[in-house]
């Protein structure tokens, strides 16, 4: 045999054996899940087959941080509930949902039945019935918790009294007063410091505003990056804490529409996006009004100290290789941490101190508030009335539709606490929301944040994406310094002011409740220094 | 010089490569370094070289240091060096399936489709030829993200979303457009003599496309078939849309929200993921390398 | 120019012919043209996937080019980005090819070949991650280099610097030689006969001389191929964008395609996306209308020539 004519059989072999290769690691496990799942389906063995999406943080099969064994919490209490419905088969959507992408489905009605998504998110969408609103159910009984025939049990009396933090929970109830979405967990915020660190150059977690900045500056001075964050974090959670603490003492002047009394017992005055409106109308968040500027240039005072990638989404390896020394990041952070054993020092969280009288002429002295609360939001879709007439009212779909309640039964089986415990605890990255789960010791420091007060308002999630993309973006240039606070006070002004206009046009709110509590609380607002010119028209 | 720019273009395959060895401790703390896996086994494997039985140490997932006997250490940093590869799979098996019956029928369609009208159109001329020519090439020119919202609707509409056919039958139109634009090119290059030849012995249309085409347009299929997958099988967008559940997705956007999930926080899984998801076209090019560039060298892939 | 045969044969022909080519036209008016006539439509109206369209004529196209602050910066971005990559896939890949090409030996050619092909089949998200975390970061290989050399403050945040990120962009992808161009200019290459090859190297035309008076034109019908692909390419192509800066900082690194993507996707105008969308056809139409007339002349000079 020639060398050409051997290296071409040997060429045909390799690639037969590759083939063969391919379609024995390929074929024969793929055929028979495919096969086993659709001839029930199609045989009609189930009544139901509900979609649901529950979110990053219990993904089925992933594995948190790398840490440990793939997750199946969620499918452990999913094959709980198909044993005791048997005609009722709940597929896991094992990909994260983005916003942009839910969208699309849900105008085609293809979304999964249960979402989760940031209800503020949902809260925009509202009037397009595209969710389903919750209230009916949370208010009865909730009936796994009634057959177990303890009628004192939270949940026997209605499923609102399953959550534990019941402020944070019913503070999601939309401006129109509906509740959307059921919480299993909470998250907070806090900034991690490395304790040796701190330890070894006589540092302690600042009391004040001013102590932080003198804190980030020693850091700065010890030739290590301050502070981790990254740009999302800042235009949401940075945003917020500033604003509530220039205005939290104005709300009683400032506070314009009157919640239904349940949501105004937890929300205190929490500032909807027509509230905002009419009152950048009258001047405020405007450039001509101090408090407003304000905000941002003390947000700007963190400039010096972050990372240049303040763009960054790996957080991480600074942090853990000691470049720097704080990070700002939610409760999930604990995990890889506490998972880590090679991390060679030791940490600690803190919460963002106040700010004094002494940081700032406006500054209220009040502790700082919380911004995170609900992490994963549970929705019901539109997908899940798919068995009624899609002509009817959508109060009498709701009403009729069998496969809502087998949807929503598989939310309250979820909440059982032996149940939401399996999910949530386990790994220690969120703080369960039900009553009688026990919370991984590690969380404590969250815990103690969570009793803090909640936010005024939260600015990413209340006008449209737009504004939201257009903030994070100034944003970004101002604290990278390409552009100054006169020139980003300039942009901002002019996004409030679209963001309000095209609020305004689209829901066809009338202003003129606001505009007469607005004359009713003048008096209040009669003593004020430095609030904003009325505008002239 | 050749050394150097070769050296950088296949960084980031020995990058993936090596990332998809180390587990994300190691990848948190340095971007690149040899994996542990690895120089833990080469340790191992010198011990048993130098027929040295004594206990290694070596750390467990939970932190804990321990000796361990030759085996024990083997197995462990075996476990280490496979542990990405084994998670992505589990998740990657079933939408490389997907991939190959997409991507195989779309090249398919494009192939059949394509050269049948790229021969009528290099071949015929009929009223209407160039009109129908004009208004094949025309949507090159059309934006794809222009239509991503108004071809989503449609295919809704048709009943198609989470099928197969949601993503072939868009791929076959929009594909064939390069194919018949390539294969017309080839095809008006074939010398007439042939033609004549054929049609002197009694060869009908059919025959002509089957015994004379076909035969000589091999390389050039394979251009089209090639250039027609690698597009079909890294393309993400559209099946991510039309895919709302999970049965019929593909590699790529698998890849796509597997990097979004919380399966992207482990580094070995999700470089593993990349690794494993590039090896079938990996050997698409190996075997096909060949008639690929004779193809290319026909001069068909022109302007 | 002959009128056209309007025999009934010649009828009865070309409407078989039509026939055959049915399917192929059925499936491009479905899955393109339709999506495409309806997007149009759609760009006269204030669209919100859910809720009802509101007719607004050509207010979307007015406020995109009047009033939208990212508009004129992100054209100046695409044609600027657009230019670069013409020129980097035009010459980078030919001249590896050249120097594949000019190896002595067959087997180390097909290596180099294989060598430059792989960078292909690595999926395109893996190969940004690559480069916005591993090169571009801050404490990646270019920073990591310059504190090496002692140039501690040349390092920035590549990709995160208002100064640099469009350079950065720009730089994305060095040395710009992994993948399809330098195998069909090899292809090109190859297919220069032998007897022009000789006639050059009895004349003395060796070297970069002959490089650019040879080989170039020879292969020029390749180069006007990527050319043409990468000018459509450049003006509808940002998932590159999407993943690397999302256009930004602020609107540093954005292009129209991107700002529609948003529009479309995140901020739900879709009438609005649709009418940057069909700017965007016209745009690309009038420069391959302006390419196409430029390679017409440009073949019927071949033409002419032999």
């Amino acid at each position: 045999m020639s060398r050409p004519q051997f290296a071409l059989m040997l060429r045909r072999l390799s690639l037969a054996a590759v083939l063969t290769v391919g379609v024995v690691v390929l074929w024969p496990e793929r055929k028979a899940a495919v096969a086993g799942t659709e001839a029930k389906a199609q045989s009609g063995e189930y009544k139901y087959v509900l979609r649901m999406s529950v979110g990053q943080n219990y993904l089925p099969g992933s594995v948190p941080a790398g840490i440990g064994e793939p997750l199946q919490g969620v499918t452990q209490v999913v094959a709980a509930f198909e044993a005791r419905y048997p005609d009722t088969k709940v597929e896991i959507v094992t990909v994260p949902i983005e916003r942009e992408f839910l969208v699309t489905q849900l105008s085609g009605g293809a979304a999964p039945d249960i979402v989760s998504v940031n209800v503020e998110d949902v809260w925009v969408d509202a009037q397009k019935q595209w969710y389903v609103p919750l209230d009916r159910f949370l208010e009865r009984p909730n009936p796994f918790v009634v057959a177990k025939g303890d009628p004192a049990a939270p949940g026997a009396r209605q499923w609102w009294d399953m959550f534990t933090y019941q402020a944070i929970t019913r503070g999601k109830a939309a401006p129109d007063g509906n509740n959307y979405c059921i919480s299993l967990d909470m998250v907070e915020t806090g900034i991690f410091y490395n304790r040796t660190f701190f330890a070894q150059h006589g540092l302690r977690p600042p009391e004040s505003w001013g102590e932080f900045i003198a804190l980030l500056r020693r850091v700065k001075e010890l030739g290590r990056t301050p502070l981790l964050t990254n740009i999302d974090c800042l235009a949401d959670w940075g945003t917020d804490l500033i604003f509530d603490q220039f205005y939290r003492e104005l709300m009683p002047g400032l506070d314009l529409k009157k919640d239904d009394p349940v949501r105004a017992a937890y929300l205190q005055g929490y500032m909807d996006p027509e509230e905002i409106s009419f009152l950048h109308r009258q001047g405020y968040f405007t450039r001509r009004d101090p408090r407003f500027v304000e905000v941002w240039r003390k947000l700007g005072e963190l400039r010096p100290f972050l990372t240049k990638d303040i763009n960054t989404q790996d957080l991480t390896r600074e942090f853990v290789t000691q470049q720097a020394v704080m990070l700002w990041n939610g409760s999930w952070f604990v995990y890889r941490l506490a998972g880590d054993q090679q991390l060679g020092f030791d940490w600690g969280v803190f919460y963002l101190p106040p700010m004094l009288p002494a940081d700032s002429p406006y500054a209220s002295g009040l502790p700082m508030c919380v911004i995170g609360g609900v992490a994963t939001q549970l929705e019901v879709t539109n997908s899940a009335l798919s068995d009624t007439d899609p002509a009817l009212p959508f109060a009498e779909r709701i009403a009729r539709s069998g496969r809502l309640r087998r949807a929503v039964e598989l939310l309250q089986f979820m909440c059982l606490p032996e149940n939401t415990g399996r999910i949530v605890n386990e790994y220690p990255a969120l703080i369960p929301n039900i009553v009688g789960v026990p919370v991984h010791p590690q969380l404590d420091p969250f815990v103690e944040i969570l009793k803090r007060r909640y936010t005024t308002t939260k600015w990413a999630y209340t006008f449209d994406l737009r504004f939201t993309d257009i903030l994070k973006r100034i944003l970004h240039l101002y604290l990278t310094g390409a552009i100054d606070l006169d020139e980003f006070m300039r942009w901002q002004e002019d996004n409030v002011t679209t963001a309000t206009e095209n609020f305004l046009q689209r829901t066809q709110t009338d202003l003129a409740p606001l505009q007469q509590e607005w004359d009713r609380l003048a008096p209040l607002r009669a003593g004020w220094r430095d609030v904003p010119p009325p505008p002239s028209r | 010089m050749l050394i150097c720019t070769s050296a950088l273009t296949l960084l980031p395959f020995v990058f993936v490569l090596n990332s998809a060895l180390r587990d994300n401790f190691e990848y948190n703390r340095t971007f690149f370094g040899a994996p542990e896996s690895l120089t833990g086994l080469a340790r191992v494997g010198w011990r048993y070289v130098t027929a040295d039985a004594r206990p290694l140490s070596i750390r467990t997932e939970s932190g804990e240091v321990l000796a361990a006997t030759r085996e024990r250490a083997a197995a462990h940093y075996w476990a280490k060096l496979t542990a990405g590869s084994r998670r992505a799979w589990v998740v990657l098996r079933p939408y490389v399936l997907n991939s190959f019956v997409v991507s195989g029928l779309t090249a398919l369609g494009v192939a059949a489709l394509g050269s049948g009208t790229a021969y009528l159109l290099a071949r015929y001329r009929f009223l209407g030829r160039n009109f129908i020519f004009g208004f094949i090439l025309a949507t090159m020119v059309f934006p794809g993200v222009l239509t991503l919202v108004p071809s989503f609707l449609l295919v809704k509409q048709l009943g198609l979303l989470n099928t197969y056919w949601a993503m072939v039958l868009p791929y076959v139109a929009g594909g064939q457009v390069f194919a018949i634009f390539v294969f017309r090119s080839f095809f008006s290059g074939l010398p007439e003599e042939l033609f004549e030849s054929a049609r002197l012995d009694g060869a009908g249309h059919w025959g002509l496309y089957w015994n004379i085409v076909l035969p000589l347009s091999k390389p050039v299929f394979s251009v089209v078939i090639i250039m027609n997958i690698l597009g079909t099988w890294n393309n993400f967008l559209w099946p991510f849309i039309v895919n709302t559940d999970d049965r019929h997705q593909v590699v790529a956007s698998g890849l796509y929200t597997m990097a979004r999930s919380g399966v992207a926080l482990s580094s070995s899984t999700m470089y593993s993921a990349y690794v494993l998801s590039s090896i079938p076209l990996l050997l698409m090019f190996v075997y096909a390398t060949k008639p690929f560039i004779r193809g290319m060298t026909s001069g068909a892939v022109k302007l | 120019m002959k009128p056209p045969d309007l025999s009934p044969s010649r009828l009865r022909f070309a409407a078989s012919c039509h026939a055959l080519l049915l399917p192929s036209v059925l499936l491009l008016l479905t899955f393109i043209y339709l999506p495409v006539v309806w997007a149009f439509l759609k760009s006269l109206y204030e669209f919100e996937v859910g809720s009802p369209a509101r007719f607004v004529g050509f207010a979307n196209y007015l406020e995109y080019l009047v009033n939208d602050p990212p508009t004129w910066p992100s054209v100046f971005n695409m044609f600027l980005l657009t230019a670069v990559g013409v020129f980097v896939r035009l010459s980078f890949p030919l001249i590896v090819a050249k120097l594949i090409h000019s190896l002595p030996y067959e087997r180390t050619r097909y290596l180099y070949r294989i060598a430059f092909l792989v960078p292909i089949v690595v999926p395109g998200v893996a190969v940004q991650l690559l480069w916005s975390r591993m090169i571009y970061a801050d404490y990646g290989l270019l920073n990591e280099f310059l504190r090496v050399v002692g140039m501690d403050g040349w390092t920035h945040s590549w990709l995160n610097d208002p100064q640099t990120a469009l350079v950065a962009l720009m730089c994305f992808g060095f040395p710009f030689a992994g993948g399809f161009e330098v195998l069909i200019y090899y292809a090109g290459l190859s297919a220069i006969p032998e007897s022009v090859n000789e006639a050059a190297a009895l004349e003395g035309c060796t070297g970069v001389s002959k490089f650019l008076r040879i080989d170039v034109p020879l292969v020029l019908s390749q180069l006007k191929l990527i050319l043409v692909l990468t000018v459509i390419g450049g003006i509808q192509g940002f998932e590159g964008i999407l993943v690397l800066t999302q256009g930004g900082p602020g609107f540093e690194t954005m292009v129209p395609g991107l700002w529609m993507y948003y529009n479309a996707f995140s901020f739900q105008r879709m009438g609005y996306a649709c009418a940057i969308g069909v700017l965007l056809f016209v745009a690309i139409l009038g420069l391959t209308l302006l390419n196409l007339r430029y390679f017409r002349s440009a073949e019927e000079v071949q033409g002419g020539a032999t």
